[in-house]
């Protein structure tokens, strides 16, 4: 089986008892404790202004309401860029260059893309995409 | 007062995979002035599979600024007495959970997530169970 783990280490002093809490998860296909997410997509593309975009498509039905793991970073070095993630028309939220995110994603039907649209300039972005299974096309 | 996240994929699926590691620092929208409010850490047992509001955007005391740079963090912590089922999950909406939702996924059991949230009224953060077995999230937002 593989195997993959997902770890964070969240610290903050806004508190008086300053907050740290560090965990680990091994991804596992959906529904099992027996065997791992085995297959990944990767990127690195540069987004420009303008366009909402779909990063990850949802229209295929090897991943539909899986335990399907999604990393997003953007690469940007500058304050004010940013990117707009959405699932199907409904703004998640925005990513400021240097922010990462990582979300389970439900995939549940074929509009539930995440999608993205670059704002204040062309914004670097990796991802990562571990699911379960890859619909390719006919050649 | 910094608030930082650091996050690290290992796999062996692929050799070609080298691991993500990166650190990011909390921030207030397009600066690099540290992001200063939460709502602390919390802890919410559910035991039905009824829709509920883990995070009501309109009940923040402060009334936080829409569309910035807010960061949500939820993990299942399986039965809150060191039982972590991974078969079984809380599925995380953004929405209402009276009007509509968008799910985001499914964070089985020990599964964790950090995301951006716009913190918009109506946008909630909803998360439903599986099933009626207990299960406990524990969960913070940062935001401005």
């Amino acid at each position: 089986m593989a195997t993959t783990t997902a770890a964070v280490t969240l610290t903050s002093d806004l508190l008086s008892d300053n907050m740290s809490v560090s965990t680990s998860t091994t991804c596992m296909k959906g529904g099992t404790s027996a065997d791992g997410l085995d297959q990944i997509d990767m990127g690195y593309v540069e987004i420009a202004t303008g366009t909402n975009f779909d990063l990850l498509n949802a229209d295929d039905t090897n991943n539909v309401n899986k335990a399907n793991k999604v990393y997003v970073a953007n690469e940007s070095t500058d304050e004010t860029y940013y990117v707009v993630i959405t699932i199907d028309a409904t703004v998640v939220g925005r990513l400021y260059a240097g922010d990462w995110m990582f979300i389970p994603w439900g995939a549940e039907d074929a509009t539930a893309d995440i999608e993205i649209q670059a704002y204040t300039g062309t914004n670097k972005i990796s991802y990562a995409y571990l699911h379960e299974g890859k619909l390719l096309g006919s050649a | 007062m910094a608030t930082t996240a650091a996050i690290t994929l290992a796999s062996d699926i692929t050799s070609a995979f080298g691991g993500i590691t990166k650190t990011m620092t909390l921030t207030k929208a397009g600066a690099v002035t540290d992001i200063e409010e939460t709502t602390g850490f919390s802890r919410r047992k559910l035991a039905a599979t009824t829709a509920v509001d883990l995070i009501t955007m309109a009940n923040e005391l402060v009334e936080p600024s829409d569309n910035t740079a807010a960061k949500v963090y939820i993990q299942n912590i399986g039965d809150g007495k060191g039982n972590i089922d991974k078969t079984t999950y809380v599925t995380v909406l953004i929405g209402a959970t009276a009007g509509t939702t968008q799910e985001v996924g499914r964070l089985y059991g020990g599964d964790w997530l950090l995301m951006p949230v716009t913190v918009v009224d109506d946008m909630d953060v909803v998360v439903a169970p599986s099933t009626n077995d207990a299960v406990v999230l524990e969960y913070t937002m940062f935001y401005e």
